[in-house]
């Protein structure tokens, strides 16, 4: 259910003639929406660092985003992100960009709970793509 | 005439919390919740902002520097009163460390006005000001002057019309600390563990403009929060008028065995307090189970609170389905940290929810044992307030007393429970002929002529069965009896006998004393008269 949410918003935010840019774009953007709801409550530190674990975690599956680097001040670490997807074929970086936000928030529920989780990031999905 | 102002008064949401404040948190305090780390601070927080939180009435929690956010979410959702369904509509967290890491106390200021600008919260946490301060005192750079930041604070969240709680750590130097003058309310957390038991107490060391319940009170953190023991002997003002009240129109209650309702000179009066001491296996509990049991017989419920037996062993056969009909309240405890005033409060609850008239408490020997050892110095003390409790609320409380097997002193408890009870009965055995036999005899009983004899009982299939006055001997209670003269036994003081059945016959037949005892039959009638034999079924009997 969140993931299919997180694809969604992704398809949203990519518009209609996705390239690779517009992906990546797209990722960094959805990403700086969900950490924007939860900053408040979990503060930027605990935000930031659940990111990098999600990073490590995701680039099991895809290598290449080992690319990133982990070091890289937090404000800094989206435009690396957006870099390195860009970089890639469009279809491979629309995929790992899903699956790192998924994973990101599957790392949440798994400390705060599905529910909690749900209710914090019902406002992202329905945030409307400008 | 002005008008005084009336403060609103919040139901706090943790049981037992509005009692000792004295009446709930006045709306619009400051309030102060300190203590050491694991104490429950955040708990208590919690747990009243998800009881306060509405709509209407929506809650701020505001964390600098306290525990991390993630790990306060994980493990506060872990108890009922945790509804996510209110995150985000009635209650919002707010996390400023990294507001406080990279910009300052005077930015984390200046962002919980801007919050309370933006969203009027009724309701601010903020966790945890301890935190702040000791940071603040150290921030090299910005000087601080503390005093003024945390005043400022204090002030901007009390102007602000929000009821208000700072969540700190220790209270060492809390008199020096402007901020404890500030605050309206200080509520101090602590856990004490004395050898392997941990004992958490909570004290409302400040509450401005109410009568706040000195003292530390016990609470126990359950999956269901924080709950605090201590309303029940909250309420102890009324003891005594609800006690006069039911000397007034007084019901006494059977014991279950008419013999000993007469020895008692007519059963128990409700209200009152009985010890009955004895040695292991001298059928004290049978005595309590049967003034149970006698009280369903009649309808009342009762209560047995059990502390040394497992439920399986606890009690006869009948006794346990009248626990599962549900006639007989059992609270069954094997902890060691118990408070009194949370087996008080746990009785109350039992009482109240079967409507029980009759309490037994087997053994305080076993209670004793439950206790948290830190509170056993206090025991006496609390048995005390206990009882009073039980009988303020017209309950007659019957408690069982093991008594140590020595036979060169007369004692009835250990605990110098005698003094405060109403009615005592002592167990014994005696050997005689070789033979070891149970007695029993009314030690005392307020405001009553009881029966003096010291009667030998059985104990059989139908439970405890009095039977004679045991005559011949002297010396009964140290165990080792000597035979005496039977001229000696004459029973000289007829009122303390017990009625036709623990008749004057000696021992070995021979009754010198048959003749005078003809002559004082009448006076054994107006005795009858004064005390007859109660018959609880029958309604209630006049002791006046």
């Amino acid at each position: 259910m969140r993931h299919q949410q997180i694809k969604n918003a992704l398809v949203r935010a990519a518009g209609d003639e996705p390239d690779a840019g517009a992906v990546s774009a797209a990722a960094i953007e959805v990403w700086l929406r969900i950490a924007a709801r939860l900053i408040p409550v979990i503060g930027a530190q605990g935000v930031d660092v659940l990111f990098r674990r999600a990073l490590v975690l995701t680039s099991r599956s895809f290598v290449w985003l080992a690319a990133v680097n982990n070091d890289e001040d937090a404000d800094a670490l989206p435009e690396s992100l957006r870099r390195c997807l860009a970089s890639q074929e469009m279809a491979l970086a629309a995929e790992a960009g899903a699956a790192l936000l998924s994973r990101f928030t599957d790392l949440l529920a798994s400390l705060i709970g599905e529910a909690l989780t749900e209710r914090l990031l019902e406002p992202v999905w329905t945030v409307p793509t400008p | 005439m002005k008008n005084k102002i009336a403060i609103n008064s919040l139901a706090s949401g943790v049981p037992g919390l509005d009692e000792i404040l004295g009446g709930g948190l006045p709306e619009y305090s400051l309030n102060l919740i300190v203590g050491p780390p694991g104490s429950g601070k955040t708990t208590l927080a919690h747990q009243i902002m998800f009881a306060l939180a509405t709509p209407e009435r929506p809650a701020l929690f505001i964390s600098i520097l306290g525990e991390p956010s993630l790990k306060m979410l994980r493990y506060q959702q872990q108890f009922s009163f945790f509804d996510d369904e209110k995150i985000n509509r009635s209650i919002r967290f707010l996390d400023l460390s990294s507001d406080f890491e990279s910009a300052g106390l005077n930015q984390v200021l200046v962002r919980i006005r801007q919050e309370l600008v933006a969203s009027s919260p009724a309701l601010v946490f903020v966790d945890s000001f301890r935190a702040v301060n000791w940071a603040a005192q150290n921030q090299s750079g910005e000087v601080i002057d503390m005093q003024s930041v945390t005043q400022k604070l204090g002030i901007l969240l009390s102007g602000w019309q929000a009821t208000t709680f700072l969540i700190g750590k220790e209270i060492d130097e809390y008199s020096l600390h402007p901020i404890f003058t500030i605050a309206d309310g200080l509520l101090s957390l602590e856990q004490s563990v004395y050898r392997n038991s941990m004992v958490r107490k909570i004290q409302v060391m400040k509450m401005r403009g109410q009568a706040a319940l000195p003292g530390m009170h016990t609470f126990r953190i359950t999956p269901e929060g924080i709950k605090i023991f201590g309303a029940a002997l909250a309420s102890d003002g009324g003891i005594r008028v609800a006690r006069d009240n039911g000397r007034r129109d007084q019901v006494n209650l059977s014991m279950g065995n008419p013999e000993l309702d007469t020895m008692l000179g007519g059963g128990l009066p409700a209200g009152f307090s009985m010890l009955v001491a004895g040695p292991s296996g001298s059928g004290k509990s049978i005595l309590a189970s049967e003034f149970l049991a006698e009280g369903v017989r009649c309808g009342e419920a009762g209560v047995m609170v059990a502390f040394e037996q497992t439920p399986s062993q606890l009690h006869s056969l009948a006794m346990d389905e009248l626990v599962r009909a549900e006639k007989i309240g059992l609270i069954n405890t094997r902890t060691l940290d118990l408070s009194i005033e949370e087996i008080v409060q746990r009785l109350i609850e039992m009482i109240d929810k079967m409507k029980a008239r009759r309490v037994v408490i087997d053994s305080l020997s076993g209670f004793e044992l439950a206790v948290a050892p830190c509170f056993r110095e206090d025991f006496r003390e609390s048995l005390f307030h206990l009882v009073a409790v039980l009988s303020g609320r017209g309950v007659a409380v019957l408690m069982t007393s093991e008594l140590e097997d020595r036979y060169t002193d007369l004692r009835f408890s250990p605990y110098g429970s005698a003094f405060l009870t109403d009615a005592i009965i002592v167990q014994r055995y005696i050997e005689i002929d070789s033979r070891l036999k149970r007695v029993m005899a009314v030690i005392k009983m307020r405001g009553r002529n009881h029966c003096n004899e010291i009667r030998e009982y059985d104990i059989g299939d139908g439970g405890i069965h009095i039977g004679e006055r045991v005559l011949g001997y002297a010396g009964l209670f140290s165990g080792r009896p000597t035979p005496q003269p039977p001229a000696a036994t004459v029973d000289e003081q007829p009122l303390a006998r017990c009625g036709p059945s623990g008749g004057p016959t000696l021992r070995n037949g021979v009754t010198p004393a048959d003749a005078m005892w003809a002559g004082v039959t009448p006076t054994v009638a107006k005795w009858h008269r004064i005390y007859p034999t109660p018959n609880c079924c029958a309604g209630r009997t006049s002791n006046s």
